[in-house]
């Protein structure tokens, strides 16, 4: 199956402070973690084709997130897999870039879904637009 | 959900005409002939395009009298919109610590380093 996720944030400090702060262990062991649970650990293999692993904690219990660097373009881009238990441990792909506005930088971080062998050969674009649209919709519907 | 129905949903939704069909359908149900009024294509052709989306679930077809009445079923998309609902809460909450991160780092200048690329090159070089 094939789903993308995007998002992107504002955020005042330098592309390359923020591309550091994706790529370094001893700072994804601090904000890659759930709202007010214990650090992170983090181990990162910095190179392309190298691999990562961050465990993060929360009440129920410990959750592996892992892959491999398949593009580190300083500081513009930064890509890699990324294997959890919601992707029931096949590889995702996340690409991170940064962008540049005046004295901040636009974070976006986009989350795909690989598709299946079967999946890719009935693919044609446009029908993620209606996931995307129905997701919006039962997401408010669940605020509401 | 299986795989199957999952690639069936997928297929199904593929089409810009199905898309459409099923946008119409968020609105409120629709008789079969009032669909084939609303959209440039021919009864025959709607018929065949409202079959692909009843078989992937995403429709269903109510007989009242002489009517077909066809409702939409968002719940056939349900594990594609639990996995991104899942994923955009995920990140936007990792952002927002990223970003309180950094603030906060800029604030105590702790780490100075700006060449985190080249840190670790131990493992095995092919």
């Amino acid at each position: 199956m094939t789903a993308v996720v995007t998002v992107s944030r504002r955020i005042a400090a330098s592309a390359e402070r923020l591309f550091d702060a994706w790529l370094d262990p001893k700072s994804l062991a601090v904000w890659m973690r759930r709202d007010g649970s214990a650090p992170s650990g983090a181990v990162a293999d910095r190179r392309v084709g190298g691999a990562f692993a961050i465990t993060m904690h929360d009440p129920n219990g410990s959750f592996v997130h892992a892959g491999n660097y398949t593009v580190i373009d300083r500081p513009h881009t930064l890509e890699f897999t990324w294997r959890s238990a919601a992707t029931h441990q096949t590889d995702s792909v996340v690409r991170v870039t940064f962008r540049p506005d005046g004295d901040a930088t636009v974070v976006e971080v986009r989350h795909e879904l690989l598709p299946d062998a079967e999946a890719v050969q009935r693919h044609t674009e446009g029908w993620t637009e209606i996931i995307d649209r129905y997701a919006r919709t039962l997401a408010e519907e669940g605020r509401a | 959900m299986g795989e199957y129905q999952l690639d069936t949903v997928l297929s199904a939704v593929a089409d810009p005409t199905r898309r459409a069909i099923l946008d119409r359908l968020r609105v409120s149900d629709a008789r079969v002939t009032e669909l084939a009024r609303e959209f440039p294509i021919s009864l025959n052709s709607t018929s065949k395009h409202i079959k692909v989306l009843e078989r992937a679930q995403l429709v269903e077809r109510h007989v009242r009298g002489r009517d077909h009445v066809l409702s939409l079923r968002a719940e056939a998309l349900g594990e594609a919109v639990a996995w991104m609902t899942q994923y955009r809460e995920f990140w936007e909450q990792r952002l927002a610590a990223l970003e309180a991160f950094v603030l906060a780092d800029a604030d105590s200048d702790v780490d100075g380093d700006t060449d985190a690329v080249a840190g670790t090159t131990s493992g095995a070089e092919r």
